[in-house]
């Protein structure tokens, strides 16, 4: 057959022309712009939340004039005042504790009044009951929340100091009941997840299922749009003469993914950024010290996994969007043309997002071998961890067998379709077209 | 050495697109494709390009099957022309002809030079979309020639342009003809062919009516015509009345008349002598391909076909 011979180099001149001529594109460059800031702003959400919450701090000196007061004192007004420190999060609670030694008081006071403290909390013990007595100096309202907030925090410290004297701890008091849940077979190689590891990871797989639904979505349409685009200018004629439509189809689809690659590094770029320059942001907007950027579950297996299938995905889709695309006369038919497509892409996602709750049942497990689906199924699969080597493998292998099958029909509706104007093309005319047609 | 098409069919649905169509174009020359609107010439030439294939028939280029030459052997101008909207005149052009295997900085060159050819250097670096209708289809034949094609086929390569374009682009094809290209066009401006080509093909719904030199087909009919003015009667109420004389147009200069085969044209002349007539000018000639065309094709009607069968393929 004619089309199959000699792909390059004009394959490869028609992936750079369609490349340049995306990427050049206004509607490309300012997409990718505000999709880069967003993403960015996206990661430095955290830093905007602080430092709004960071603004209504009250900042509260804590005079301790008692002796032997429980050696985790501070840990467990800090808590009480602010909740338990989230794992990941750099937000912080709206308490800023300093915490001073008893012969410090008549300078606290002073710090106090000249308005650099809302509020001086004393600490004393009672001589008769041995107890913890606080004494709150402040002109906040008495009944005010964040009087009552500390009025809480420190019945929680008056009860911890009461367990160290009678010889235990709030935290030996509250420690969890050990339990543990198992398959009821013993020898199903169990995986107890962590609850916490569970959320993220399926938060995670989620995310990158959007990323390529995302993806195969807007970058297909571009295939689609290209080809009507060549057929509406009637280039295609002149094109058809210089290259095969094998050639022409390729280039198309790489030039067009290439330029989608770009885009999407663009904007995993900024949020890599983001997420660099979250530290420092942090200290130089809110101040004080930052835990640090979290992904929580992105593994490297988990990119490169992310990787192959989001560009297997994107050429096995974009195949048929050229092809549905050749079927056309015009752009603004595009829309129409590729609904079918667009069903399937929707039901893929829908499929994943259901099976993410259910992520090793045998209906995912099987679905995720179907072409189709594999881009998100299989990808909700290793993100949930749940996935061998050899399984991977075989959806990949049945994604390169059925990308071959696309490539031939595409090519073959391809030529055809690209000669058709001007007329509603239904499955009928598509395959006697390809049959007559070189 | 030569095009020959052979017995080449072709069927749309319902329509039969070309019906056993068998042509010779021989190397080197003008040919000209004549037809009314879906007579079947895009078919055709889409066909020798191997865009479409032919249900039955056979195409081939100096003895080689059009399936095995080289693409670079055409240089193909469609009837819709297209360019790449947002493209620069200049990558464009390098562009197509990079797909033929030219060099671009060949390409670059040969495109400046036919841009000062044809008065628009200027337009190197504009995008295709700000150029006019007129300039955008030189811009098409160069894409047409840039990769130095044996033969050219040009759909329709006349149709819109100005007088002073026309003239540019006849300039170019004689051009290509000194160079040795063969070159077929499509039209429906009889003086042009008349004037460039050497052989024409007259198509009619799919089937070849006409077909041979410009000037065997003239004299085929065997009938001439004969063009006459005399002093002081502009009416020549006698011509009609003279056996196998018909008149065919009546003008300011002259009144034209067909004498029918075996009929000899002197005839009409020695009727004016007789009359008394002062002869201002008599001529004999063949009939022109308008007439010809006519006479196979029916009345031209550019805008009556081209709403014709809806299942045609453009």
């Amino acid at each position: 057959m004619n089309g199959w011979r000699s792909l390059f180099p004009n394959a490869w001149y028609v992936t750079v022309r369609e490349f340049r001529g995306r990427t050049s594109s206004r509607s490309f460059i300012v997409g990718t712009i505000l999709l880069a800031i967003l993403a960015f702003a996206a990661t430095q959400a955290p830093v905007a939340i602080d430092a709004v919450a960071g603004g209504s701090q009250t900042r509260v000196e804590v005079v301790e004039l008692a002796s032997n007061v429980p050696s985790d004192a501070q840990a467990v007004l800090d808590q009480a005042l602010n909740g338990a420190p989230i794992p990941g999060s750099t937000q912080r609670g709206g308490f800023a504790l300093t915490w001073l030694a008893g012969d410090r008081l008549s300078a606290a006071q002073k710090d106090l009044e000249a308005g650099e403290f809302g509020a001086m909390l004393v600490v004393e013990r009672d001589a008769a009951t041995g107890d913890l007595v606080f004494t709150l100096r402040t002109d906040m309202p008495s009944d005010g929340r964040p009087a009552q907030l500390i009025a809480n925090a420190v019945r929680s410290l008056a009860i911890e100091d009461r367990l160290v004297r009678a010889g235990t701890s709030t935290a030996a008091v509250l420690a969890p009941t050990k339990w543990s849940v198992l398959p009821v077979s013993s020898s199903g190689g169990a995986t107890v997840n962590n609850l916490n590891q569970e959320i993220a990871s399926s938060l995670l797989s989620t995310g990158l299922v959007v990323l390529i639904f995302m993806a195969i979505i807007t970058y297909g349409t571009w295939v689609a749009m290209s080809v009507a685009e060549e057929k509406g200018s009637r280039v295609m004629e002149l094109m058809l003469n210089a290259t095969t439509p094998l050639q022409m189809l390729t280039g198309k689809v790489m030039g067009n993914g290439a330029a989608g690659l770009a885009q999407y590094g663009s904007i995993i770029g900024a949020v890599l950024v983001g997420l660099l320059a979250q530290g420092p942001i942090h200290s130089a907007v809110v101040g004080g010290p930052d835990s640090g950027p979290s992904v929580g579950g992105l593994t490297v297996p988990l990119l490169a996994s992310f990787m192959i299938l989001f560009v297997l995905g994107f050429l096995l889709y974009s195949l048929l969007y050229a092809a549905l695309g050749s079927l056309v006369s015009r752009q603004e038919d595009v829309q129409a043309a590729t609904s079918p497509l667009m069903v399937l892409v929707m039901v893929g996602y829908f499929l994943s997002i259901a099976a993410i709750q259910s992520i090793t049942d045998t209906w995912v497990v099987v679905l995720s071998y179907v072409p189709f689906f594999s881009p998100y199924l299989m990808l909700a699969r290793v993100a949930g961890g749940h996935v061998q080597p050899w399984e991977f493998g075989l959806a990949v292998a049945l994604m390169l067998a059925a990308i071959a099958v696309a490539l031939f029909l595409a090519a073959r509706i391809y030529s055809a379709g690209v000669l058709l104007y001007g007329q509603r093309v239904g499955l009928r005319q598509i395959f006697k077209a390809a049959r007559v047609s070189r | 050495m030569s095009l020959i098409i052979d017995s080449v069919s072709k069927r749309f649905g319902a329509v039969l697109a070309l019906d056993d169509v068998s042509l010779e174009i021989k190397p080197g020359e003008i040919f000209g494709f004549l037809g009314a609107n879906g007579a079947g010439k895009t078919t055709a030439m889409r066909i020798v390009l191997d865009i479409l294939r032919p249900d039955s028939g056979t195409v081939a280029w100096n003895g080689m099957a059009n399936t095995e030459v080289s693409r670079g052997t055409w240089g193909y101008l469609p009837e819709e022309r297209g360019l790449y909207a947002k493209m620069k005149v200049l990558d464009q052009l390098v562009f197509f002809a990079k797909l033929h295997g030219v060099k671009p900085k060949d390409a670059a060159r040969e495109t400046r030079e036919w841009l000062e050819r044809f008065r628009i250097p200027e337009y190197a670096d504009r995008r295709a979309e700000q150029l006019s209708k007129g300039n955008q289809q030189k811009i098409q034949f160069i894409a047409a020639i840039l990769h130095d094609p044996q033969v050219l086929l040009m759909d329709e390569p006349f149709t819109g342009l100005d007088p002073i374009n026309v003239a540019l682009l006849k300039e170019a094809f004689l051009e290509m003809k000194a160079r040795g290209k063969t070159i077929i066009f499509s039209t429906h401006q009889m003086e042009t062919v008349e004037e460039m080509c050497q052989s024409i093909a007259i198509l009619d719904r799919g089937r070849v009516v006409v077909n041979g030199a410009v000037r065997d087909v003239r004299r085929s009919t065997g009938r001439q015509v004969v063009r006459l003015a005399v002093d002081g009667d502009s009416e020549l109420a006698w011509l009609g009345t003279l056996d196998g004389v018909r008149v065919s147009r009546r003008g300011q200069d002259y009144t034209e008349a067909e004498v029918a085969s075996g009929h000899d044209p002197e005839v009409v002349l020695r009727a004016a002598i007789e009359r008394k007539c002062r002869v201002l000018h008599f001529e004999i000639a063949d009939p022109s391909l308008e007439e010809i065309f006519i006479e196979h094709v029916g009345q031209i009607d550019a805008s009556e076909r081209t709403l014709a069968p809806k299942a045609v393929y453009a």
